[in-house]
């Protein structure tokens, strides 16, 4: 019991440990690029005029008999796509991401309403839930830039566990998502997603199903020994997952692999998560420090070219009298 | 937000669907060679027949795989009603339809015919018309 609340009181403290308010203000503006870019062109319009016998509704959507209305969907997709765009602008951060968020629930929940849930806007929609209640607007915002805010933080000031536990709460929802997505296969299918056929049927069916044969499911599917190895290298990827938790340079071959990943289901089964993958990039890279590291090379490149020998130019012709 | 991760992770574990909140089951299960695939065609009035191409058909269509798999367990009336829907989008795109015939189809993925399967063992199982839908 003593060891379960010394572990509760070590995650509490790492969870709430003080943050950056860059590195908050950074997935504010990427995670609100992704939603407002996903709620602008998802096919909500033709969902909405789907007929009602192939209406197959997922959670609150149950409580309807059909795809809610075009002018329904009309007004949520322009309010969810304004609010999402001003909410990556910084303009009344903490109003307009949950309207965004809000209003774009039942419009991504349509989506899943076909008798399929899709994952693919499932972990943002997730990793933006301890945003709405964060203060994601108090820098790098067009309201900071008007004074409300510091405009330009240096690195360390105004650090404070109020930036810190939200983008760590992100952090363990996408280290969650994909090692849930590896126990699953653990748990409904165990070793035999490895080592049976498993991945080879999966790209032979996935290329027999498309219009033209997909040579790299081809390529990957008539070499076993390849299928194993991509079916291991997977399940791998997933589980490990966590490791950023504990070890934040762990990203450094967890968002490449998941990049991979990702990339490799799009061009073998023409599955584009590209969301997902987008997620993964904005929550696990440190965007604060990222920035410190470009200002300190501009700063160098400055010092270096204020330091080069200037041309004597006071002969020259067109030199200022 | 501590409820939040809770659930979250509660949801993980037991494989829990609580849209948004899921169970992250992609690709969970270990697939077999052999693979039952149901198939909607639609029929014109020279009785020649066409697959239903749902990819071309607006996003409130590509379902069709899961309606297909959950088919037999609806009403004769809910049939109807989807048969319909369907060949009224067929219609919409200018195909000609008399009748929508659903096959029950078994693939071995694992026998190859050049970059293809082998073509499926194929099954009639329903036919819809105007008049309603027979099993076959």
């Amino acid at each position: 019991m003593r060891r379960l609340e010394a572990a509760a009181r070590r995650a509490g403290a790492w969870l709430f440990a003080p943050g950056d308010p860059r590195r908050l203000a950074a997935l504010r503006i990427g995670l609100g690029t992704v939603l407002a870019v996903r709620l602008a062109t998802g096919p909500y319009l033709e969902l909405a005029r789907q007929p009602a016998a192939l209406f197959r509704p997922i959670s609150f959507l149950r409580l309807l008999d059909a795809m809610p209305p075009p002018t329904v969907v009309v007004v949520l997709q322009v309010v969810a796509v304004a609010a999402a765009v001003l909410a990556t602008a910084g303009v009344a951060a903490r109003a307009t991401l949950p309207l965004a968020w809000v209003a774009g629930l039942p419009l991504v929940a349509m989506t899943s309403s076909i008798g399929k849930v899709v994952h693919n806007d499932v972990l943002l929609l997730l990793v933006l839930v301890p945003l709405l209640p964060a203060p994601t607007g108090d820098t790098w915002s067009l309201a900071a830039r008007r004074g409300r805010g510091s405009a330009r933080p240096r690195a360390g000031s105004g650090v404070s566990p109020r930036y810190g536990w939200p983008v760590r709460t992100a952090t363990v929802v996408v280290a969650g998502a994909y090692f849930f997505t590896g126990l699953a296969k653990l748990l409904h299918a165990g070793p035999a997603w490895v080592t049976s056929g498993n991945l080879r049927w999966v790209l032979y069916a996935s290329s027999d199903a498309q219009a033209a044969p997909n040579q790299a499911a081809l390529f990957v599917a008539d070499r076993p020994w390849l299928a194993h190895l991509v079916a291991l290298a997977t399940l791998a990827l997933e589980l490990s997952f966590p490791l950023v938790l504990v070890r934040p340079r762990a990203a450094w071959v967890l968002v490449p692999g998941v990049l991979g990943l990702h990339a490799g289901i799009w061009v073998a089964m023409g599955l584009n998560y590209w969301p997902m993958a987008a997620t993964v990039v904005l929550v696990l890279v440190d965007w604060a420090a990222l920035a410190d590291r470009l200002g300190r090379y501009n700063h160098f490149f400055r010092l270096k070219k204020s330091h080069r020998p200037t041309p004597d130019t006071s002969m020259s012709p067109s030199a200022p009298g | 937000m501590a409820a939040f991760l809770a659930v979250f992770v509660v949801c993980g574990v037991f494989g829990l669907e609580a849209w948004p909140l899921t169970g992250w089951r992609l690709f969970a299960d270990a697939r077999q060679p052999v693979q039952v695939v149901w198939q909607a065609v639609t029929v014109d009035a020279a009785g020649h027949e066409a697959p239903v191409a749902f990819g071309d058909l607006p996003a409130g269509f590509h379902g069709n795989v899961q309606v297909l798999k959950g088919f037999a367990g609806l009403a004769a009336a809910e049939q109807a009603a989807v048969c319909r829907a369907w060949a009224d989008a067929v219609r919409a795109r200018g195909g000609q339809v008399e009748a929508v015939r659903i096959y029950h189809t078994v693939t071995d993925v694992s026998r190859r015919v050049g970059e293809r399967g082998a073509p499926p063992a194929r099954e009639l199982r329903w036919t819809c018309t105007e008049a309603g839908v027979a099993p076959a």
